[in-house]
């Protein structure tokens, strides 16, 4: 892919997805050793986030990444755009793409909890081309609710698409 | 119980973890979801010019959210309100993960955090006459760049057995936010 190509791909993302809606929405079922296992991963040993399971046990905060992680797999990297007449996935490369930042707002929400049916929606926040680099970085605007239409998180995804990967 | 009169603008929280291994990496992988190999698969990880696997990007930030809640006594004594960081370099194997909140605001029963990582890579270990006595995976692969060296990120110390030249650097700076319930 030459220059031109690359700079005049990275236009059309930043117009096609700047503040637009991510169709679709993933879906994660939270099971209880899921939640454990990502606990005893940080050396967590408090009762509230590994003990039995009758115990009514919350997933620690660490198990944004999770859902974090589907959010991306599924609705970022599935997401497809036409261009040219032709349909494009948004990442053409997803060797190219980096995690370059993230953020996780709690702010009203209540805590995960295995049996818990979470439901992933996105949007994408700003797009913006680094010319000297020619890295294009975006943010994800990430909704999650449990199945009772709750807030359990807020997370928003920065990631960098390196040249050739858009 | 930590409640809002026991805190001030300075104040610093730290963890420190120094079990980054292969195999918790695959774990991780496991349990996360996460399974590009560049994280588990060394082969794999040279193909893509990493000179040998990397830790996920949000696995670092496990260790952000665990100092909270152990400062919070398990979201007892309040609530983590958000955690926002960005990754600007690689964690990997062997790395020591240091992970510092320092207390930035106080507003109501808000407390504002400036948070940091900072990995500390050992390369290798030199007698006097420095020879080598000891590599590590850093030195051992190659991972210490020249950029490192100009950015003064590369030091040494003495340690026991000689001279142990290592690299210290930021990997994640962020803030973050808790609310105390009193």
């Amino acid at each position: 892919m030459d220059d031109e190509e690359i700079k005049k791909n990275a236009e059309f993302l930043i117009q096609n997805l700047a503040n637009k809606e991510v169709p679709g929405h993933a879906n994660v079922s939270v099971r209880y050793k899921n939640l454990v296992e990502f606990a005893k991963i940080y050396g967590i040993t408090d009762p509230k986030y590994i003990g039995p399971e009758e115990d009514g046990i919350v997933a620690c905060h660490a198990f944004a990444n999770y859902f974090t992680v589907k959010a991306l797999y599924k609705l970022l990297i599935g997401m497809k755009l036409i261009q040219d007449g032709k349909e494009r996935p948004v990442v053409l490369n997803p060797g190219k793409l980096l995690h370059a930042g993230n953020k996780y707002n709690w702010e009203g929400c209540v805590d995960v909890k295995p049996g818990d049916k979470l439901k992933i929606t996105a949007k994408w926040g700003k797009v913006w081309l680094i010319e000297e680099t020619m890295v294009l970085f975006a943010e994800l605007l990430v909704t999650v609710k449990n199945q009772n239409d709750e807030l359990v998180c807020k997370p928003t995804v920065t990631v960098a698409v390196r040249p050739g990967g858009y | 119980m930590v409640k809002i009169s026991d805190l001030k603008v300075g104040d610093i929280i730290r963890n420190e973890f120094d079990g980054i291994t292969r195999e918790l990496l695959r774990r991780y992988a496991k349990v996360s979801g996460d399974t590009n190999p560049i994280h588990t698969n060394d082969a794999i990880a040279e193909k893509a010019g990493l000179k040998g696997v990397i830790a996920h990007g949000l696995f670092s930030f496990g260790f952000i959210s665990k100092l909270f809640e152990d400062f919070l006594s398990g979201e007892r004594d309040g609530k983590i309100i958000e955690i926002d960081i960005e990754m600007r370099a690689f964690v990997r194997c062997g790395d020591l993960l240091i992970t510092e909140a320092t207390v930035s605001k106080i507003e109501g029963k808000r407390v504002y955090f400036d948070v940091k990582q900072t990995t500390i890579t050992k390369v290798d270990i030199k007698d006097k006459d420095g020879n080598i006595i000891k590599q590590f995976e850093a030195g051992e692969r190659g991972y210490i760049t020249q950029k490192d060296i100009d950015r003064g990120l590369v030091k040494t110390k003495e340690v026991e057995e000689g001279i142990l030249t290592y690299r210290e650097r930021v990997a994640t700076p962020g803030h973050a936010i808790i609310e105390l319930f009193e």
